[in-house]
């Protein structure tokens, strides 16, 4: 008796720590081919590493930019974590963000008589439930008809980016504008900045709240149960008496409100108005971000500042070296490739002579 | 002379230990029977011979020879071929493909000689004296129908050493006797075959030498078969005397406790529960027998609110229930699933969280939705110690757990809350003889509060152990109805591969 | 253009337009068919679209181009059987992150190599074939000779490909490797080793695609060029019932849209409009028209748990 008694106590230490300690690896990996894709440019990896960390954290400029570029991030890291808890893979925040911005640029500027505070309100939750009712769609044809979310998620991003495109280039374009865009929103829902000539918004105190409620709601709460029972096992909650198809409804419905909430955050605090493909991987970069998180509300907070970091980094690198900012999305792409396999990371690290048994028993098993 | 040996065959699963230092043998031209409980060992000793496993110590000898066996294809290569518990057929190919594949003959280099493998397979299928299409689709065939296509599966390639694992739990007293009529045929022939079994009526019928496991440790290699008896295999196989046929007084009260009425079930077509009514009276287990696929699932899943395309009415103590699961758990309808670790439990979840599941919202750890941690607490404390839950602690992970341990959780979750009545599906699966005996005896006091069981079990002893009345289900109809004293295991075998009730009750087939 | 012109380039430009996508479409088929979820196509098309066009560049040949596109389409391919069949992780994940893999790849290398973020430049590429002996034939000859050699390798890959999944002995191993990995694990196949050459053939066969694109129809490799193909074709082989025919055909059927789309282009409807004809038609086919249950039964499936 004793005997697994302690065993299961070792477990459980292990599985608490590897909770921290692969993602943690994961991203020092990720950093490893980032770093690989900086030599190839021409420039020394330590170099710009230690240019975007001195950036960001020493200087108030750096450490602003970093919070501004993580502000959306944040948004599309909760989008895909929360889903992803209740095994839903929503790959339509790039979609949902569009019409997000699309919704609340169009409140932003055509809707005249609220009164400040509440001009943006309206605005945002606007930009929230479009997002969500796009989550919802992808829901509703998921269980309606079987539809698998990842296609109809993909299929919904390239619709949305067309059609918000076709409308700032046409009907919803703005009056003598060169470029496709819509018209500038008005002064009364303009998200406040919380550093002055920053694209720092108070988004990101809202987004530290509602990533808080998020967590919250997981750990506290029957629906958070409901919501963590679905995604460990389907047929079991059905069996427990869960009603999978609200669970499913209202996720996808958070889930495509937040990725709405980033393209509002866009629109209202920073560029004033929609502008034709001004998101570039927004939401993809979700998924990297809640994946260094493990999927935790909370966590993508901090994961998001990290690679916050990064972006803004690489912004003020590819002006002074020739380090082009691609290299963020190699990272965020090779964070996602090696916090999924936690046991590769953790043969990747053990010591060589390991790496070399692993790889011969696959030579062997491939014979 | 002893065609395979194993000496010092040791395998540890985790901190489980499967085997320590057990040895094997099996001779030329013999019928082997290797018996023992659920989790004894016996079929990870056999997985070890056939290459699926790894032994952590030990050798392995052929013909005297020591061999390394790595992988089933080394085991393929000595002529050594296993059959498993459950099948390893793909339902969407025919009977010639599933048996050729990975031993294909050829045309040139590249194609299959699809030709001369219809006419070796329709061969084998002669010699078994059987009439199955070697194009027939495996989909379309019976379960006994496709055992008989492992065997020629095995009989294709050249077989020196048979392994069948569980063969006859998924066949009926008569198509055993096929079986068995098969495999005497082929060791006459000159193969060795063993049989992986805990059934110990066939064991005394067909085999020639007997080897018990228990816990990992071999008792007795040479049992002689016709110099030992049922209750001293059994001592042998659990360490104590099974009480087979033990039955306590039953306090059925007259009242009817669960009604099911006109249940039935269409799926793509097929109709899968055809117009099924029973009830269930106040102090009464209510067993249902049949073979697996007869319709037992979809009944079950009709009456806990998780089939939707199932038309049925359920009553309680005479009032009529919505067919829901949230309600139908909330009005007292426990619900122990029939497949653990698909149904059962969130695996990634905790003890405690497990315990609540289905219950959750209850609003004695619940409050307007969020959880009351004390009490949540308290309850699953209370639920570990009441039923002897070997855990860590409340907040361990419960795949952690041992299958009896795990077992034992959804059990205690079921008793934890007030219940009218209680739907066990094959709640002692996989599970060991401790955990079998605590379950049992949790679902007879539960009976004699006066509450109703249904009981649905593959498990011909239990669902005579337990029942006061047992329904037997054949292709989604019920066939019989009767009391477990009024009919024997064969002629309730007979009646589960659709003999009609009539039949085999006047010809006095089968009785013992 | 008269009436029966308009047919003729109708026609020619659904077979040319279909091309890059049967390629793809019939990866997704041998991938599925051996057991491996299909969702990394668009990443192993992109690879083959823009390392086709670097293999072009830096040789001078367009053969070498392909050769280029073949090796890279397996390549990263080889990231997804390597994290789903070897370290068992979700393969919608393992899938997805090769495709973000080489969405950040391809603008990264062309940056590098071209300095410029979206463009190429021009490169070598593949030219229309003239067949002389068909010339004279009246409808079949104009539209043949529109075609490139990415055609008649579509055409006999997918003939291939039935030949070898159904008549030959690897091809039912691959196929009982997708079915039941356990089953065939127990009678000695190597089910890690089929399902990687599935995999990886498949990466190959849409990087054959990518190129079909980049050095096919154009010749410069352009971000975003791939258009969620990939993604189509994912859905192109489960409405086709995971085999090579239903590949060829759904794809014709969708290249049909797509060549209508330039014939109406800005004309009667919008562009954008238009260029969303095909994602809106996939929509409704995995909506309402798929029905899953034709999948090998094995799919995702691995041969030890």
């Amino acid at each position: 008796m004793i005997h697994w008694k302690e065993s299961s106590y070792k477990q459980l230490l292990r599985e608490g720590s590897n909770k921290i300690k692969v993602p943690f690896i994961a991203f020092l990996l990720a950093l490893v081919c980032g770093a690989v894709t900086i030599i190839i440019s021409g420039y020394s990896p330590v170099e710009a590493y230690r240019a975007i960390i001195v950036g960001s954290l020493t200087t108030t400029r750096g450490f602003v930019l970093s919070l501004a570029q993580a502000t959306p991030i944040m948004f599309t890291g909760l989008a895909f974590g929360i889903a992803y808890r209740v095994r839903l893979i929503n790959l339509g925040s790039e979609g949902q963000l569009y019409i997000g911005a699309m919704v609340s640029a169009l409140i932003g500027a055509h809707v005249s008589f609220l009164p400040g505070f509440s001009h943006v309100l309206v605005a945002m939750i606007a930009g929230a439930v479009a997002g969500g009712l796009v989550g919802l769609l992808i829901s509703w044809l998921k269980i309606a008809f079987g539809a698998h979310e990842v296609i109809t998620s993909l299929m919904l991003n390239e619709l949305i980016i067309l059609f918000t495109s076709y409308l700032s280039i046409g009907p919803a374009k703005a009056e003598n504008s060169p470029i496709s865009q819509t018209d500038m929103i008005l002064d009364s829902a303009r998200l406040v900045k919380m550093v002055p000539r920053s694209q720092l918004t108070v988004a990101l105190l809202v987004v530290i709240a509602i990533a808080v409620i998020l967590q919250l709601l997981l750990s506290k709460t029957a629906l958070g149960y409901e919501m963590k029972a679905v995604g460990n096992n389907l047929l079991a909650a059905k069996v427990g008496g869960i009603h999978v198809k609200k669970v499913y409804h209202f996720t996808f419905f958070v889930s495509g409100a937040m990725a709405g909430l980033a393209g509002s955050s866009f629109v209202l605090g920073v560029f004033g108005r929609f502008i034709d493909h001004f998101s570039n991987g927004i939401g993809f970069a979700g998924i990297s971000v809640a994946a260094l998180a493990g999927y935790s509300p909370v966590g993508v907070l901090f994961s998001a500042f990290v690679i916050g970091i990064l972006k803004a980094g690489a912004l003020t690198l590819q002006r002074t070296t020739p380090v082009p900012i691609e290299f963020v999305s190699v990272v965020q792409a090779f964070i996602v490739v090696f916090v999924a396999a936690p046991k590769m990371v953790n043969s990747i690290i053990s010591s060589p002579r390991e790496l070399g048994k692993i790889i011969k028993r696959k030579v062997v098993s491939r014979g | 002379m002893n065609i395979i040996e194993m000496k010092g065959i040791s395998k540890k699963f985790g901190n489980t230990v499967a085997l320590d230092n057990v040895d094997f043998s099996l001779r030329e031209k013999e019928i082997l029977s290797l018996m023992g409980e659920n989790g004894a060992g016996k079929t990870t000793m056999m997985n070890i011979l056939y290459g699926l496993y790894k032994a952590d110590t030990g050798d392995i000898y052929y013909k005297g020879k020591p061999t390394r066996i790595h992988r089933p294809i080394d085991a393929i290569d000595l002529r050594i071929c296993m059959v498993h518990q459950h099948f390893m057929l793909v339902p969407a190919l025919t009977i010639t493909e599933n048996v050729i594949s990975g031993a294909e003959p050829k045309r040139g280099r590249v194609f299959i000689d699809y030709k001369s493998a219809r006419q070796r397979v329709s061969e084998i299928i002669a010699s078994l004296d059987s009439n199955l299409n070697p194009d027939a689709k495996v989909s379309t065939l019976s379960v006994a129908a496709q055992q008989q296509v492992e065997i020629i599966k095995a009989l294709y390639r050249q077989v020196d050493v048979l392994i069948l694992d569980e063969p006859t739990a998924v066949l009926t007293p008569t198509e055993v006797m096929g079986l068995f009529k098969v495999l005497r045929a082929l060791r006459d022939k000159g193969m060795s075959i063993v049989i992986i079994t805990h059934k110990l009526k066939e064991t005394l019928s067909i085999a020639d030498r007997i080897t018990v496991l228990r816990d990992g440790h071999i008792i007795d290699d040479a049992v002689d078969p016709k110099g030992t008896t049922i209750h001293e295999l059994s001592q042998m196989m659990v360490g104590r005397q099974i009480r087979i046929g033990e039955r306590r007084p039953t306090g059925i009260s007259g009242s009817k406790s669960f009604e099911v009425i006109n249940l039935n079930v269409v799926e793509h077509g097929i109709t899968k529960v055809d117009h099924v009514n029973f009830s269930i009276m106040n102090g009464e287990i209510l067993g249902i027998a049949g073979i697996e696929g007869n319709g037992q699932t979809e009944i079950l899943e009709a009456i806990t609110g998780l089939n939707t395309s199932s038309s049925v009415k359920l009553k309680l103590n005479g009032e009529e229930l919505d067919c829901e699961t949230s309600t139908l758990l909330r009005a007292g309808i426990g619900h122990i699933p029939e497949d653990r670790l698909a149904m059962g439990v969130l695996l990634d979840q905790s003890v405690k969280n497990n315990l609540i599941l289905g219950y959750h919202r209850e609003r004695s750890i619940c409050r307007n939705g969020f959880f009351r941690q004390k009490a949540l607490e308290a309850f699953a404390t209370r639920g570990v110690e009441k039923y002897g839950i070997k855990t860590a602690g409340i907040d361990q992970p419960i795949k952690h757990l041992s299958g009896g341990n795990q077992q034992k959780v959804v059990v205690a979750r079921n008793f934890s809350q007030n219940l009218e009545v209680l739907i066990a599906a094959h709640p002692t699966r996989g599970v060991d003889v401790g955990a079998i005996e605590f379950i049992h005896k949790q679902i007879l006091d539960f009976r004699d509060q006066g509450k109703a069981v249904l009981l649905v079990s593959a498990d011909l002893d239990e669902v005579r152990a337990l029942s006061d009345r047992i329904l037997i289900l054949y292709e989604g109809s019920i066939v019989h109805e009767c009391r477990p004293e009024e009919i024997t295991a064969i002629q309730m075998g007979l009646m589960m591969t659709g003999m009609s009730p009539s039949d085999v009750l006047s010809h006095k087939v089968g009785k013992n | 253009m008269d009436d029966f012109n308009r047919i003729i380039f109708i026609m020619s430009s659904t077979i040319r337009m279909s091309v890059p996508l049967i390629l793809v479409t019939l990866s997704a088929t041998l991938q599925v068919r051996s057991g491996i979820m299909d969702l990394g196509c668009e990443g192993m098309m992109i690879a083959g679209a823009v390392f086709g066009v670097l293999g072009s560049y830096l040789s001078g040949s367009a053969w070498v181009g392909v050769l280029f596109a073949v090796v890279f389409g397996a390549l990263f391919s080889l990231v997804h059987v390597f994290l789903h069949v070897t370290y068992k992780v979700n393969p919608t994940i393992s899938g997805m992150s090769v495709n973000l893999l080489a969405s950040a790849i391809a603008p990264l290398l062309v940056m590098l190599v071209w300095g410029r973020q979206t463009l190429s430049d021009k490169v070598p590429a593949f030219n229309k074939i003239d067949i002389a002996a068909v010339e004279k034939i009246p409808m079949i000859g104009k539209i043949l000779n529109e075609q490139t050699i990415f055609f008649y390798l579509s055409l006999i890959l997918a003939f291939l490909m039935w030949l070898v999944l159904f008549r030959t002995t690897i091809g039912l191993r691959l196929r009982m490797v997708g079915e039941n990995p356990k089953a065939a694990n127990t009678i000695g196949i190597n089910v890690v080793k089929y399902k990687y050459i599935g995999t990886l053939l498949g990466g190959a066969l849409a990087g054959l695609g990518g190129a079909a694109l980049s050095i096919g129809q154009l010749d410069m490799f352009i971000e975003g060029m791939t258009a969620g193909r990939g993604y189509i074709a994912i859905v192109i082989n489960a409405f086709g019932r995971f085999h090579p025919l239903g590949a060829v055909v759904g794809s014709l059927f969708f290249g049909f849209f797509d060549s209508l789309q330039m014939v109406f282009q800005g004309v009667l409807i919008p562009s954008q409009i238009l260029m969303m004809m095909p994602y809106f038609f996939t929509l409704l086919v995995v909506s309402f028209g798929l029905s899953r249950s034709s999948s090998p039964a094995g799919l995702s499936k691995h041969h030890d748990m």
